[in-house]
């Protein structure tokens, strides 16, 4: 024996309450599978409900005249029975011409199911392997069934496992992930596996030179080829053999721009403190307006010279870390204090050891100043992937024709290496004579713009 | 071994299904006496009899739904839709009621039915007799959909696909329906959802079917000439695909470009791209890249050749997975 | 141009006029005689009748504990049948075994007929499976949901027939609603053209849902058929006797290689569409009671009656057989099992599918994540 509960069905339409408006049975009464025990009504009709059970009632929960909700319980029956015995009563439904209708949700707070324990990987995965597995392998086994495994096999080697920010940290590193071992979950290659295996640590203080113990013999002392060395050199290399170079000289007298400069730095705003290396990328960034095939690159890869519409002009840095080439976007729209200011933030963050990555890519064209160290001249070596490299000596004051007469002067040697392949000697000529020009006479700036 | 068309492989893969097994039957539009406005069931209604080979009344509905009545008979329909666009009418027979007779009746009614559909452009044609529509019937769970590229499989596989006791959607690539090539009747056929490797190769995997696979082997020729390895995978089945052959050949290459002629959103590219993304997430050099025809109804036929998806199209794709400059280079955000 | 609704009840009205009905046994419960369809019931003697009187009795009953059951929530739906016994029962008890059937989803009451198990009536609508039975095992497609459609099956049977040389016939039962699809008329159409020994029976129960038939024709649907060259027979659908003689007659031509009939049994939908159908918004309760004055089984109780048949033995006995069915229809309905989740992926095809096995294993290794376990 048991107390079952009826509640009020969704009688069509999905109605979501009705009206009861008679019983037809009373408490104690006893009632058959199916018998009418109430009429309820509808938005337009009176529908007469069958009783689910037989049994005996026992409570009759709703008086006549009331407004029930679907789903809420109308009548107690005491089922006499073994056909209703006790089952879990399936949650009220608003039925639809189709079907049971949509669920009627709890208005509490949604939650997750309880889950146990969640399953470990059953058989540890190798990690990838560049082995190859027997031919038979992949020929026997039939494209429909599932492998057995989620880690395919066949006879070739697989690429070097990692995401793609990775990936892109290792291109801009020149890190190659074939020489690198993953410590990640299956062997994958992390950010940290790149970093150590390029350069390193940005974030370290320590110049690499002191960080590796220099073993010392009685004559000599070894220093560990460190990260930015190893890369310098990896990309001095680079260069060297990759691009035949040659490089054409010019001395300048700049004096008028030395003099010129006392009234440019007059007018110059927002502090900017325009010197000779200032004039230089300016003269530069103008002569390439004229010579465009200067600044480009070859592309073996992809079989073209890209010429490129725009300078990032790079300055080539000597830091305690080594030499480094941080370069200025769009150089050549800048103005000249613009550019003085620029060029004057690329060395203070080069000095300080905080210059990023992203400074150190896209340079299309680069200066060397070498004069800053005393002397007049240089065969600079090319930045992989550029086609020129100006370098600039130191101003001196040396005798020189002027007017006719010998006279001090202040002289200026301007190197340019540039990649032959590229470049053929005219261009290269004719690049370099512009810069002299208006280096020897800045006002000529007048005819070339 | 012998050398045939693309139809007239079909066709012999027909004659030696209607031999092999007394319950096989054709039913289509002008198959009998004209033999298939293609040609494909040439000769067949003259070797087999009417009620072998039906030539049926104009109602694409009627001949899958007779099909399915046949099929409860027991019979092995094999229908012909006598061109992409005209599925439409049968499409609701076939979703409805081909697709889901196994499964409704708990395996107790088999649909051995095979439709044939000619599909894919390039032909020159009017409206509604160059469309793709494989992708609606992909997405149809209870359907095996399948495109042969080239004569050999057109044989092996028209039989692998009768022969099965789930139904088929057939397409065949009608451009190439005369292009030949050797079929080998005792060839051993690989599983009707396997694909094919057509040509190894370790740079790109490029994945395409039916018409395009011709198109992808050229393209793949064709990059040779700047040092590009492309390997070439014929996918045969699309549904179910053979995903564990492009895995693999993903995993190798780290580069993956599908093609096709049918429209862009939603096409069976969508697919292969977002699952071997998830299978090859960690492998993958650069994002999947999909070469197939525009978000655009087919075109009038001057337009079509921009539409469909060619050798060159296949190779700017091919450079963009490759990091080179490409046609979309002057158009992406500088990172 | 749309019609306003008076016009089309008016409509309704003359497509049903009684006279151009075939019939047999009036609602007055006395037989008339009509020579074209009298030998074809000569054989039905007082024990057929007591027979089919159970049989109508039953699948009414069985209708109404299936309602009910709806209400009390042990099924999604149910759609009633409710008016159209005769139509059913005369129709179906006139074929054979070896005759194929298919139907849409109201056709209960052929599917007792056919033999198929009170049990197997429930778990399409309780929701536990899209099929109650093998179709093999009784000669009766699972019901067609999609309207129409099955139209075409049963002429793609039937041509299978025919090829096969065999005398089985195929029938496909649909409303007067599904006369309007398209496939309907392709039906026809290739049951015409290739000859086939197919029966369509129109049971127009005037509703296709809330849509007289009014909406659906200008013409009495039997009309449609002869333009196709199919000739066809207009019946009174709430005579039991006339239904089954025309089946029969129906049936006699397809085996001889006299091809396709159409048969338009005329009735009337006296329940909803389904149970969660309102029909009070659209039914004229005049029009209904004046059916409800038209009932199948009543007529018959008369005739038994007339003939001195309607005994208190065949009354407990007919009340014993209902009881029995009610009761067999709840028992089967409460005790069917929840189907496991797995379930879900069985027998989409035939052959294995690699993509549905790898999404099988995923949603495997999902469900085992939760406490409880798979449910």
């Amino acid at each position: 024996m048991s107390v079952r509960e009826f509640a009020m069905p969704d009688l069509g339409e999905g109605l979501t309450e009705s009206e009861l408006v008679s019983w037809e049975v009373a408490v104690g009464d006893t009632v058959e599978l199916n018998q009418v025990i109430a009429e309820v009504e509808t938005a337009k009709a009176l529908v007469q409900l069958p009783s689910p059970w037989a049994g005996t009632v026992a409570r009759l929960l709703v008086q006549p005249g009331v407004v029930v909700r679907v789903g809420s319980p109308i009548v107690a029956i005491e089922v006499s029975d073994a056909a209703g015995a006790p089952r879990t009563e399936p949650p009220a439904r608003n039925a639809v011409l189709v079907g049971y209708g949509p669920p009627i949700e709890e208005s509490s707070h949604p939650q997750r199911r309880a889950r146990g324990a969640l399953l470990e990987r059953e058989t540890p995965v190798a990690p990838v392997s560049v082995a190859p597995a027997p031919v038979e392998d992949a020929a026997a086994a039939p494209a429909e069934s599932p492998r057995a495994t989620d880690m395919p096999h066949g006879p070739q080697a697989e690429r070097p496992m990692s995401t793609p920010p990775v990936r892109k940290l290792a291109a801009d590193l020149g890190v190659r992930l074939e020489l690198v071992s993953g410590t990640g979950e299956r062997g994958m290659i992390t950010r940290d596996d790149v970093l150590r295996a390029g350069a390193p640590a940005e974030a370290s203080a320590v110049p690499p030179v002191l960080q590796n113990a220099a073993q010392t013999g009685p004559d000599e002392t070894r220093v560990p080829i460190s990260g930015v060395r190893r890369r310098t050199a990896e990309a001095m290399v680079a260069s060297a053999f990759t691009a035949p170079q040659a490089t054409v000289f010019l001395t300048v007298d700049v004096t008028p721009t030395v003099e010129l400069l006392d009234t440019v730095r007059a007018r110059a705003r927002d502090g900017a403190r325009p010197g000779i290396l200032a004039v230089v990328a300016k003269a530069l960034c103008i002569a390439v307006a004229r010579t465009p095939e200067i600044n480009a690159r070859w592309d073996e890869a992809a079989g073209v010279i890209v010429q490129w519409r725009t300078v990032n002009l790079g300055i080539a840095a000597a830091t305690e870390r080594g030499l480094i080439v941080p370069n200025v976007p769009r150089a050549n729209e800048l103005s000249l204090d613009r550019l003085a200011l620029a060029l004057a933030e690329l060395s203070a963050t080069a000095r300080a050891g905080t210059t990023t990555p992203t400074a150190l890519r896209g340079g299309t064209i680069t200066i060397s100043n070498v004069g800053v160290f005393g002397v007049d001249a240089g065969t600079p070596i090319l930045v992989p992937g550029e086609a020129a490299i100006l370098a600039l000596g130191a101003v001196a004051r040396r005798p020189w024709e002027h007017n006719g007469e010998i006279a001090l002067r202040s002289v200026l040697t301007l190197s340019l290496s540039f990649d032959h392949r590229v470049v053929d000697g005219q261009q290269a000529a004719t690049f370099l004579a512009d810069i002299g020009a208006i280096l020897a006479a800045p006002g000529i700036v007048l005819t070339m713009v | 071994m012998t050398e045939l068309t693309l139809a007239k492989a079909i066709n012999l893969g027909l004659r030696r299904a209607l031999e092999s097994d007394d319950r096989v039957l054709l039913i289509g539009e002008d198959i009998g006496k004209l033999g298939g406005v293609f040609r494909v069931t040439d000769g067949l209604q003259a070797d087999f009899g009417v009620r072998r080979v039906i030539d049926a009344p104009l109602a694409e509905s009627a001949i899958i739904g007779t099909a399915v009545g046949l099929a409860f008979r027991g019979f092995r329909p094999v229908c012909e839709i006598q061109f992409d666009g005209f599925i439409y009418p049968g499409f609701d027979q076939i979703v409805a009621q081909v697709a889901k007779l196994h499964y409704r009746t708990s395996g107790n009614v088999r649909v051995p039915i095979t439709i044939r559909v000619p599909f894919g452009g390039g032909i020159g044609a009017v409206e509604h007799h160059s469309e793709s529509p494989e992708a609606y019937f992909t997405h149809t769970s209870g359907l095996r959909v399948v495109s042969c590229s080239n004569p050999q499989d057109a044989y092996a596989m028209v039989r692998q696909a009768i022969a099965s006791d789930d139904p088929v959607l057939f397409f065949e690539p009608k451009r190439r329906y005369w292009a030949t090539g050797e079929v080998d009747e005792n060839a051993v056929a690989p599983p009707l959802g396997s694909a094919h490797i057509v040509r190894e190769g370790s740079d790109v995997t490029l994945v395409a079917y039916g018409p395009l696979v011709t198109t992808a082997r050229d393209a793949a020729l064709a990059a040779l000439d700047d040092g590009t390895s492309i390997e070439v995978i014929d996918l045969r089945s699309l549904s179910p695909v053979d995903f564990d052959t492009v895995e693999a050949s993903v995993r190798k290459t780290g580069r993956l470009v599908v093609a096709h002629e049918a429209q862009h959103f939603g096409g069976v590219g969508a697919e292969v791209a977002a699952s071997i993304t998830e299978r090859c997430f960690f492998h993958l050099e650069a994002p999947p890249v999909r070469v197939t025809g525009f978000d655009t109804p087919y075109p009038a036929a001057k337009l079509e050749r921009h539409f469909l998806p060619d050798l060159d199209r296949i190779l700017d794709a091919v450079d963009r997975v490759m990091g080179r400059t490409n046609s979309l280079s002057s158009l992406e955000v500088t990172a | 141009m749309l019609r306003s609704l008076d016009q089309l009840d008016d409509l309704t009205t003359a497509v049903t006029a009684p006279d151009a009905l075939l019939q047999l046994l009036p609602p007055d419960g006395n037989r008339v005689a009509h020579p074209d369809l009298d030998p074809w019931v000569a054989d039905i003697d007082g024990a057929a009748l007591a027979a089919l009187y159970d049989d109508l009795s039953v699948i009414r009953r069985l209708d109404t504990e299936a309602t009910a059951l709806q209400r009390q929530g042990e099924l999604g739906l149910w759609p009633p049948l409710l008016g159209q016994e005769a139509a059913q029962v005369g129709s179906a008890r006139a074929l054979r075994r070896d005759d194929f059937v298919f139907t849409s989803y109201r056709e209960n009451g052929v599917a007792y007929c056919r033999g198929v198990a009170i049990a197997d009536l429930m778990p399409v609508w309780r929701g536990t499976a899209l099929s109650g039975w093998n179709p093999y095992d009784v000669g009766m497609a699972t019901p067609a949901v999609i309207i129409g459609a099955q139209t075409l099956h049963a002429t793609g049977y039937a041509l299978g027939c025919a090829i096969d040389g065999v005398d089985s016939v195929s029938v496909a039962y649909f409303g007067d609603g599904a006369t309007s699809q398209g496939d309907v008329a392709e039906a026809m159409v290739y049951a015409a053209s290739f000859h086939v020994p197919v029966i369509f029976f129109c049971q127009n129960n005037h509703w296709a849902i809330s849509e007289p038939v009014g909406l659906q024709t200008k013409r009495p649907i039997a009309d449609r058929a002869p333009a196709y060259g199919i000739p066809s027979l207009r019946v009174d659908g709430n005579d039991v006797l006339a239904v089954m003689a025309a089946m029969r007659i129906a049936l006699d031509r397809a085996r001889t290689g006299g091809g396709p009939t159409f048969i338009e049994a005329v009735t009337y939908r006296m329940g909803p569409h389904t149970t969660s159908d309102d029909p009070g918004r659209y039914v004229d309760p005049v029009e209904r009671a004046e059916w409800a004055a038209k009932d199948p089984i009543d007529r018959l109780e008369r005739h038994l009656d007339s003939l001195g048949l309607l005994t208190d033995a065949l009354r407990e006995s007919v009340a014993k057989s209902t009881d029995a069915a009610a009761a067999e229809l709840r028992r089967a309905c409460l005790a069917l099992p929840e189907p496991a989740p797995l379930t879900v992926f069985d027998n989409v095809y035939a052959e294995p599918h690699s993509g549905l096995e790898r999404q099988r294993r995923e949603y495997s290794a999902y469900l085992s994540m939760f406490e409880g376990g798979a449910s």
